[in-house]
Order: C-alpha cells, then structure tokens, then sequence
C-alpha cells in the first residue's frame, strides 16, 4: 500500500497550501489596513476629556463661591473670556510629562432669548479659528448662572432681556480637535 | 498533473481542503471590522455624559424653586428649550410632588429618540 513515490506530489501540494494561504493573507491585510471604528475610539476619548475637564471647572471652589465656570458665565468680560482659556487648555492639555499635548478647543454658549424663545450663542474663547477643516467632538455643561445687565456692550452680561438679576440656564459647548 | 503517475491524490486534496478552510477562517475575521464599527458606534451615540448632565442641572433648578418661582420657571424653560435646539433631546421636569411617603418626588424625564431615560427622583 505504502511507497515512497509521491514524495514530489507532497511537496507541491505543501506549496500549492501556502501559495494560496499567504495570498488570502496579503489580500485581508491589504483590505482591512484601517478599521473604521478605531476614529469612534478617539473620538469618544476626547469627548470624555472634555466632558470631564467642564465638569472640573464647574466644581465650587469653596462654600462661598461659585465654580469657575459659572463665574465665568455670569460675568463674561475679555478678562474672563482668558481666564476659560487658560483654565480649560491646562485642563486638556496636561500631560504627565513636561511637554503639552496639542488638543485645541473653541467655546461658546448657548442661552434662550427671551423675547422670542429663540436660541443665541455667544462665544467665550478658542485657541485657534475654526476653519471647517478640523474633526472635531462637541463637549456640553449645563449651567445655572446668575445674570444681570440688559445685554449693552460693557455690561456685566451679555444675556439680554431683563434688567434686576436674574437665574438663568446655558449650555457651554465646547468644540474638541487634535492638531 | 496529467503527464504523471496519480499515487498522491490525498495529498493535493489535503492541500485543497486546507486552503480553503483558510479562506473560510479569513472571511470571519473580516467581519471584525463591521463588528468595531458598530460596537464604537454605539458606544458614542449612548448619551451617558448627557442624560447626566441634564439630571444635575434639573435637580439643582428644584433648589430655585424652593425660595424664587420666577427665576425657577425661566430655568426650567431654558433647559427645556435648549436642550430641544442643540441637544435634540426632550426633557421633561415636574413640580415636586408630596408623596405619600413624606417625601417630595421629582419625577423627571429624558429622550433623544434613541434613548429614553425615566427616574422618579426622591428627596430626603
């Protein structure tokens, strides 16, 4: 039954296997390169950064003052729009080594008109310019500010719409890309 | 393999069955990737991050209530319109009830069309 004749046939069919294994191999790699749900990945990581780095800056910092956020909210002056930047872009960018990561934002909140229940949105700080380029994530935080003026430059807010004092609630948005 | 003598059959068979098994093997793997996908995708449309934002703001607005009606309604009107316009999501928040418990309830509610959050929020 047994002899030693197809030794040749052996070895071509050993190499037939491999010729057509490594060629299903080279073309699923070729194919599957980048996977798709690897962007959702980092996306979802910054936006949890930024989602925490909002809610750290809406911690009190003691018993009798407001968190910074809402600080910055109630009484938005160019002061303030600087005192967002630097707070948030340390909050973002820190890193445990010396250099900085190069995440950038852009801010903004949105708040209710009165007079009509239309939505404004008035800008607070931003690192670098939009351009419609970037792929950015949104980060939100709901605050409750307290707000007067009536919405003239140079006033102490720039929600208008009432003249004593007033609570309101805005949604900072925050946009979140790498560059 | 016409010219030749046909003792080793098997084996190219073997080589057959192998190679095609392989190919099998592959065609599920490459479902990984569509499986990621969706996994990811999932993950990031779930809106965990604002259904718990929207449950502190609602639940720090009943403070309001407590000491200034006018301020608390302008709140309230405020979540629930921007919520609608920039977050796509509808909120809904009653007026404390006293239950029958002695304790006041708060019943507030969540849905973005995908998700829908309900909590019957109790007070001390």
């Amino acid at each position: 039954m047994k002899n030693s004749d197809g030794q040749l046939y052996t070895i071509e069919g050993l190499a037939a296997a491999l010729v057509m294994l490594l060629t299903a191999y080279f073309v699923i790699n070729a194919t599957s390169v980048y996977t798709a749900g690897d962007t959702h990945i980092t996306d979802m990581q910054l936006e949890a950064l930024g989602t925490d780095a909002l809610r750290v800056m809406d911690a009190n910092e003691s018993r009798l003052t407001g968190s910074p956020l809402r600080n910055i909210i109630s009484n938005v002056t160019f002061t303030d729009n600087q005192t967002f930047g630097t707070m948030f872009g340390n909050l973002i960018n820190s890193r445990t080594g010396a250099a900085a990561d190069h995440i950038q934002y852009s801010a903004s909140y949105s708040y209710r008109d009165l007079g009509d229940n239309s939505m404004k949105s008035m800008f607070i700080n931003a690192s670098r310019n939009l351009s419609g380029g970037e792929h950015a994530v949104r980060a939100t935080k709901w605050v409750i500010a307290n707000v007067k003026g009536d919405g003239l430059p140079g006033d102490s807010s720039y929600i208008p719409g009432f003249s004593p004092p007033q609570n309101r609630s805005v949604l900072v948005e925050v946009l979140l890309w790498r560059d | 393999m016409a010219g030749l003598n046909d003792d080793a059959q098997w084996i190219v068979l073997m080589g057959f069955l192998v190679s095609f098994s392989f190919f099998f093997l592959a065609l599920v793997i490459n479902q990984s990737t569509v499986v990621g996908q969706t996994t990811a995708e999932s993950v990031i449309e779930f809106p965990k991050n604002d259904i718990r934002d929207t449950r502190e703001i609602m639940i720090r607005s009943w403070d309001l209530g407590n000491y200034n009606t006018v301020n608390y309604n302008t709140v309230k009107e405020d979540i629930k319109i921007i919520s609608k316009s920039r977050k796509n999501a509808v909120v809904k928040f009653d007026d404390r009830i006293w239950g029958n418990d002695m304790h006041f309830h708060y019943p507030l509610y969540y849905n973005n069309g995908v998700t829908e959050y309900y909590e019957n929020w109790t007070s001390l």
